[in-house]
């Protein structure tokens, strides 16, 4: 199939349709209003439910409802949105109901900007609502790894029972590029779903599977989540100096960076985590040698960072991790190059 | 043959003795019985006393955020509708859950008309934290955050959540009913009936709230109790059908 | 690879003269990234894009942020700030009704003025002047065979719902041509 040029908020919208969903509710906010106001047409187009709800509590409130009777549900915000729904994720965390958010990330605290960001790592991943449970969060780069992840979104969701995060950023939502669209995914029966007879839904549901009870998910599902679930991208690894850790935008450019540095010889290394929660631990498991880890994160005082300093310890590396937080934005590969040299100069403090 | 049976959907519950829950739960379950909806009833449930009809009334239940419900039950009642399953679901709220923290939800449910249909249940507090002051707490009414009696220029007026749907927005039906006698529990199962019957007909949301008895928080025997509905709370909150649409 | 920015009041048409040549590249199988600004840059103010577009088969799209430009057209003297994201030697395609003529580019640059909207209006294509600029930029760099720049951009109106212009777009792009000798 040929490839076409798509705005990113535009195409996931369509993946994710491809990918079975079948049930949408949301609230426009910028940067992701776009995937809405497609999701708005096309959805009745193709005979499925699109709700424009009266905020984002409500709007992942439906979610839940939908997907207990058996929805492939998707909601999509960005920054303040996510924080009303907050609740909306715990309660269906508890339940062990799938779904899936597309959190398009705008930058800040409070209302924050619309410029690009990663300020809401934290939030999906350390959990963001109340009580003790992960979401799988989806770190693309690219319009067509936006696709391919929300493609696959209730696939991985149904399976593991656990919510499911397309970790978006602005500019990756606004920009265009060409991607190849995959076909209409045939739906497999759930087996389950809430229908008024008390006979196939939640409480049978939770005799015949894990779920239901989010502490035997914790249990069992979350530790087999993170063995089966490492992915990244690499370069230069086998023999990189320092290793920057950078996903999303940020990541991509980090890559082109660690090409330039290359050109210079100067022998920089790039994991770009593909999946923040789990956190590609096996990229940083087979590292030697390196004198340190950088992560280039567009967040203000540094998120990523805290997890790369952890895994490094789990792993017995006793190096310096450095942060480059880029504030809003997303970094151009000249200031990820410089900061590079900067800290392999020893002109750059470490963080951990 | 027995003068009485209990339906047989209806299951044991752990109210407190005098509640006015089990009246309006037996009704909804004779209810459902008669219309033969047994094995097409989800009962949306809110948090607080409802919580309580958690898997007594057969069929699915769904334990909501507190106040969410409205919202749920709009999400789920879509997307089967989509899938062709003509499903009967209830939201089953207290004045709490559906009134305070769940106005916006419940507002909005109606000003959509949502074909769902939505039970309130008004005992003028908020019973299942032990009794504190709620928009439906009468003027002067005494709770465990209004002790001096509650102070409507401070807090504001007792709300009322049917009339004002009736009365802003194009929905099936409005009313409030009450439990406190044979005579009002009569006519509150003809509410219900109407209430769900308008959901299996498409007619759009419809909503019933029940003035409940809360002997417990009120500290009143039960006889005492259904009496102060009678004289106090119908004074403020009038029992009828404030919106019919035909 | 090249890097081009497109920078001008909203309204002018920017964004879609980058999203044409980005369209023209895509339509070739070759690399081609568009970004624009959005939000509340979009309702009045300042517009702009960047593409990144290869010209060989394979080449992939890095970073897709504005940072290492070979091009700036640029419509309006607010937007002469993005000369900060443009080479040293960059090209220049400058708004002659809008950018004042003994304006002190940095010395490397090459730069020309085209008189963008006094082109269109020959053509009796008043709102045409983002396509002038396109067809401009196409030539200097012979991005494309021009037959091919016409008829892909005829479709891309086409497919937008806007195809009954595609005869004075055409003439439009044709003007953006014969500006560069």
């Amino acid at each position: 199939m040929a490839k076409k040029l798509l705005k990113g908020n535009e195409a996931v919208a369509e993946a994710a349709l491809r990918g079975g969903c079948d049930f949408f509710a949301g609230y426009p906010i910028t940067p992701s209003t776009e995937a809405l106001e497609y999701l708005s047409w096309r959805m009745p187009e193709l005979g499925r439910v699109f709700i424009q709800a009266e905020n984002e509590i409500a709007s992942i409130n439906m979610v839940t409802g939908a997907a207990v009777a058996g929805a492939r549900a998707l909601t999509a915000t960005s920054g303040p949105g996510g924080s009303l729904m907050c609740e909306g994720f715990s309660y269906a965390a508890r339940m062990a109901l799938p779904y899936v958010l597309l959190n398009v990330q705008r930058w800040g605290t409070g209302l924050g900007t619309l410029d690009s960001g990663q300020t809401d790592y934290f939030k999906e991943v350390k959990g963001g609502g109340h009580g003790d449970y992960r979401s799988i969060v989806y770190t693309p780069a690219s319009v067509q790894e936006l696709c391919d992840m929300i493609y696959n979104a209730w696939d991985v969701a149904e399976k593991y029972m656990v919510g499911v995060v397309i970790l978006s950023e602005a500019y990756l939502g606004q920009m265009m590029e060409q991607v190849e669209m995959p076909p209409f995914k045939e739906r497999p029966d759930r087996g389950w779903a809430i229908d008024g007879t008390g006979l196939t839904g939640m409480g049978e549901f939770a005799k015949k599977t894990k779920g239901a009870d989010g502490m035997k998910v914790k249990g069992e599902g979350y530790e087999q989540i993170k063995e089966d679930l490492q992915d990244w991208e690499e370069y230069g690894l086998d023999d990189a100096e320092y290793v920057i850790v950078s996903f999303g935008l940020p990541g991509r450019i980090s890559i082109d960076a660690a090409k330039q540095l290359r050109e210079e010889g100067i022998k920089a290394g790039v994991i770009r985590p593909k999946l923040v929660w789990p956190f590609p631990e096996k990229a940083i498991a087979k590292l030697k040698n390196i004198k340190g880890l950088i992560s280039v994160e567009t967040s203000d005082y540094g998120q990523m960072v805290e997890d790369v300093a952890l895994y490094a310890k789990k792993y017995g590396l006793n190096v310096p991790v450095y942060l480059y937080a880029h504030g809003k934005g997303v970094p151009g590969v000249r200031i990820v190059r410089d900061f590079y040299k900067s800290v392999a100069a020893g002109n750059e403090k470490e963080v951990f | 043959m027995a003068l009485y049976e209990l339906p047989t959907n209806l299951k044991k519950h752990s109210l407190c003795p005098g509640c006015g829950h089990g009246i309006i739960l037996r009704l909804i379950a004779e209810t459902i019985e008669e219309l033969g909806l047994q094995d097409k009833k989800i009962l949306v449930l809110g948090v607080g006393c409802s919580c309580n009809a958690n898997g007594i009334l057969g069929g699915d239940d769904f334990q909501c955020a507190h106040g969410r419900a409205s919202a749920v039950a709009t999400g789920m009642k879509l997307y089967l509708e989509s899938q062709g399953k003509d499903v009967c679901i209830i939201t089953y709220q207290g004045d709490g859950d559906a009134g305070v923290i769940g106005l916006a939800e419940t507002l909005n449910a109606a000003y959509r008309n949502e074909n769902i249909t939505v039970f309130t249940i008004n005992n003028s507090n908020f019973a299942m934290t032990g009794g504190q002051m709620s928009w439906t707490t009468l003027a002067g009414q005494k709770t465990t955050t209004s002790v001096n009696g509650r102070d409507c220029a401070y807090t504001g007026n007792p709300i009322h959540l049917p009339e004002m749907i009736a009365s802003q927005f194009d929905v099936a039906y409005a009313a409030r009913a009450s439990v406190c006698d044979v005579k009002h529990i009569t006519q509150a199962k003809k509410f219900i009936k109407k209430a769900i019957q308008n959901q299996m007909d498409k007619k759009g949301y419809s909503i019933v709230e029940f003035l409940s008895q809360c002997p417990t928080n009120w500290g009143m025997a039960p006889v005492d109790a259904a009496k102060y509905v009678a004289e106090k709370m119908t004074v403020e909150y009038p029992v009828g059908e404030f919106k019919v649409k035909e | 690879m090249k890097e081009i920015i497109f920078a001008g009041f909203g309204g002018q048409g920017v964004l879609t003269s980058g999203l044409l040549i980005a369209y023209m590249s895509a339509n070739k199988d070759l690399a081609a990234v568009w970004m624009p600004s959005y939000g509340p840059t979009m309702r009045g103010g300042k517009a702009n894009c960047v593409i990144k577009i290869g010209e060989k088969d394979g080449e992939s799209v890095g970073s897709p942020v504005m940072e290492n430009a070979d091009a700036l057209v640029v419509m309006n003297e607010p937007s002469l700030d993005y000369l900060a994201f443009c080479k040293e030697d960059a090209v220049i395609f400058a708004n002659e009704s809008g950018i004042p003529k003994d304006y002190k580019f940095p010395e490397k640059m090459k730069v020309i003025f085209i008189d963008f909207l006094g082109l269109a209006r020959e053509v009796n294509n008043e709102k045409g002047q983002n396509v002038v600029a396109a067809g401009a930029v196409i030539k200097y760099f012979n991005l494309f065979d021009e037959q091919y720049a016409l008829d892909t951009m005829c479709q891309f109106f086409s497919e937008k719902g806007k195809g009954k212009f595609n005869d004075i777009n055409s003439d439009a792009m044709k003007k953006g041509f014969e500006a560069i000798k």
